[in-house]
């Protein structure tokens, strides 16, 4: 952003194009009164105790400073006689009316006023009487999106009220109007739950609700949007999942990501968080959405969604038609089908029929080629009713590949390619994330204790595209702190989005920026605002590890939880087919040549496939391994005793699992 | 010749900006932050901030979504 030479007091002053002139006066230090303003809040210059004069092209004028972009060369002068006088008249007139308000005393005094000629009927001597500085108001519209207060009546009349002057059932009881307050005009009457410490809560949620007010439309833009921002960014990194994985991006993605969801569908354009308060409400719906197939069909319905997820899932069916995906999410949510599992079984049933290993005598006449979107609503129609090939569907890609394997005439090979093509860990379909490029995020797919789910380890960018853990240590350490963060959300019941969904300004001056340290103590305080209880990070690593490695023990009690689960399918690892491999051709051509010294020169596809198979499946295991130990498992991913003492939950029932895992090896 | 998170590497062009090394490199991420040499970029000064060759850029995605 360019840098513009100005002026202030006479001293030159280099800001930043569109820098608000308020803050490049408070950069220099110089003292100028402000009512109206307030740091959380979007600059409205209605006090107009922050005016200025400014020289523009020779023409001098009064502006208010809060709300000035600096976009030219300009003088300004914060203290002639002009401003002074203006500023104590304001000044005079405040006092005049509220007296006994320290805000308003306080003011007075930076202007140099001690007493007012403006005594009237209308003073109040109410030293917690409202002033009328609009921060509540507009704390109701921007924190929370709400519109819940705002002012009534004219001239002397004016006051800040709800609805009729009645309580407004509405309001969400976020508080944020209280927060802002200068004067205790609006004071906070209940607590719910009775926390330790109301206060500690309040102000560290303020914070997110300020982050979110003045941040999230340039990040991630979560109100307007929800997770469907990151579709783009998905395709953009080749990480969107495609026909059933085997790509990372396609040239239609702008037909079903963010921006179509903004312009053509969304349609409640107002908070709709999944809980009251909630300032981020990410959650979106497709209103009057008329159905075009199913028993709803002609009918105008809501859309709950769509999420990203749900788009990736239409991508990974190569369904780039928004409608298609409407349609699907709402049936999905209809007859209880998780969006990710439907689209991923079914995106593995596609290219088991485009590979020719199924056809339309085993899909009962259905047309599975990707992209059919047709098809894809009659099988969660058929799973609905309990018919035809939906049925079969609807267990799932394990039961699939266990069941074609045992009906079908396939050879070893074919079965070998459902095993390497379908998408599914511990008998959960996986995530809507292409990982076959990055190690870590394999592992956190493969490792995850319910299954494949992304909200134990996302490290794609930490990985491949940062390469910020090179080492199979660095992984380790990553999948040792991620997943347990993020399964403490799960212990506590809290939303993971305030987390990384909006990131403080300076969270790139800490020193490990992608644990967003100030939002991990928001949630540290939270706790000990409701319970009295002090939180750090060993203390809540070590909260998380109980229950995870209590899961992990139910697991092996039901005889599975060990290294042979742990292990994601090759078309998460790396490419199962020729077209895949040509697809990225470059870069798999380089691992060959930089990382393994091999060079691609004159073999053939097949050889190359091969060659990388091999290096990734070696890759996977060495890591897993760093990982288990990391974990305080052993080689086979079951907790050691020692480890179960560590964390202080080596009770006799729990030791003796493991004991008796050790007896049958 | 810049090397990007001491992997990558970019062709240096004379007067190259960090914005040119974003839109070079497809970042288009709205999380980023961007070091050359160990030196933190500011966002105001992606359009200004020239890149000197040699230089090793760290292009840090602030992981977000998932």
């Amino acid at each position: 952003m360019a840098k513009i030479d100005i002026f202030v007091n006479d001293q030159p002053v280099s800001v930043k194009e569109g820098t608000l002139l308020l803050k490049v006066l408070e950069a220099q230090k110089i003292s100028v009164p402000t009512l109206c303003h307030h740091k959380d809040l979007k600059p409205e210059g209605s006090c107009r105790l922050c005016s200025v004069e400014v020289e523009v092209d020779e023409q001098r004028e009064m502006v208010t400073s809060c709300n000035y972009p600096v976009r030219e060369p300009i003088r300004v002068w914060t203290e002639t006689e002009t401003v002074i006088k203006h500023r104590r008249m304001l000044a005079e007139m405040l006092l005049g009316r509220w007296p006994n308000v320290p805000a308003i005393k306080k003011i007075a005094r930076q202007c140099g006023v001690t007493e007012s000629r403006f005594t009237s009927d209308l003073t109040d001597p109410n030293p917690k009487a409202c002033i009328l500085c609009t921060h509540c108001v507009r704390a109701c519209a921007e924190f929370a999106q709400e519109h819940i207060i705002d002012f009534a009546g004219r001239g002397i009349k004016r006051h800040v009220a709800m609805p009729f002057e009645k309580v407004d059932p509405h309001c969400i009881g976020c508080t944020s109007c209280a927060y802002v307050c200068p004067t205790g005009a609006l004071r906070i009457v209940d607590d719910l739950n009775n926390p330790v410490n109301p206060t500690l809560i309040r102000n560290h949620g303020m914070k997110v609700n300020a982050e979110m007010a003045t941040l999230d439309a340039h990040q991630c833009r979560m109100r307007e949007v929800g997770t469907a921002n990151i579709v783009s960014v998905m395709n953009a990194y080749d990480l969107l999942p495609v026909m059933n994985y085997r790509f990372g991006t396609h040239e239609e993605v702008y037909k079903i990501d963010g921006g179509i969801l903004k312009e053509k569908y969304f349609t409640q354009n107002m908070p709709d968080g999944c809980w009251k308060g909630c300032s981020m409400a990410c959650a979106k719906t497709i209103d009057n959405f008329e159905l075009r197939t199913g028993p709803y069909k002609g009918q105008l319905v809501t859309v709950d969604g769509p999420e990203y997820e749900t788009a990736g899932g239409g991508s990974n069916m190569g369904l780039f038609d928004m409608d298609a995906i409407a349609e699907f999410n709402f049936y999905c949510d209809t007859y209880g089908i998780d969006t990710i599992s439907g689209a991923t079984c079914i995106a593995f049933v596609m290219e088991a029929y485009e590979a020719g290993i199924i056809d339309k005598t085993v899909t009962g006449g259905l047309d599975l080629h990707f992209g059919q979107s047709g098809s894809v609503l009659e099988l969660l129609h058929q799973m609905s009713r309990g018919e035809g090939f939906g049925v079969d569907v609807g267990h799932g890609i394990r039961w699939l590949k266990k069941h074609w394997g045992e009906t079908l005439n396939l050879t070893d090979e074919q079965k070998a390619f459902l095993q390497d093509i379908g998408m599914e860990v511990k008998g959960l379909e996986v995530s809507e994330y292409m990982c076959k490029e990055s190690l870590a995020q394999q592992l956190g797919y493969g490792m995850a204790v319910k299954g494949p789910q992304h909200d134990e380890a996302w490290l794609i960018f930490m990985d491949m595209v940062n390469n910020e853990i090179p080492t199979y240590e660095d992984k380790a350490q990553a999948l040792y702190y991620f997943p347990l963060w993020r399964t403490w959300f799960g212990l506590y019941g809290l939303c993971k989005l305030c987390w990384n969904d909006v990131t403080p300004a300076d969270n790139k001056m800490t020193a490990e920026p992608q644990k967003v340290p100030d939002h991990v103590n928001n949630y540290f305080k939270f706790v000990e605002g409701m319970t009295g209880r002090k939180l750090n990070e060993e203390i809540m690593l070590n909260e998380s590890a109980r229950v995870h490695n209590l899961q992990r023990l139910m697991c092996l009690m039901l005889g599975k939880g060990r290294r042979n689960e742990d292990y994601m399918p090759y078309r998460g690892i790396g490419p199962v087919t020729k077209v895949e491999y040509e697809s990225r051709q470059e870069r798999y051509d380089k691992q060959l040549k930089e990382v393994l010294g091999i060079d691609p020169a004159g073999k053939t596809t097949e050889q190359k496939m091969a060659l990388i198979r091999e290096y990734r499946e070696e890759q996977y295991d060495k890591t897993l391994d760093v990982v288990y130990k990391r974990r305080g498992w052993d080689p086979n991913g079951v907790p050691t005793v020692e480890r179960l003492k560590e964390l202080g939950i080596d009770m006799p029932e729990l030791v003796a699992i493991v004991e008796e895992y050790k007896r049958s090896l | 010749m810049i090397t990007i998170n001491n992997r990558d590497q970019l062709e240096w062009t004379p007067g190259m900006t960090v914005r040119d090394l974003l839109t070079a490199m497809n970042f288009t991420y709205v999380l980023i932050m961007i070091t050359v040499n160990g030196e933190l970029v500011d966002d105001d000064d992606y359009d200004t901030f020239k890149i000197l060759d040699n230089a090793s850029v760290r292009a840090i995605h602030i992981h977000h979504g998932g």
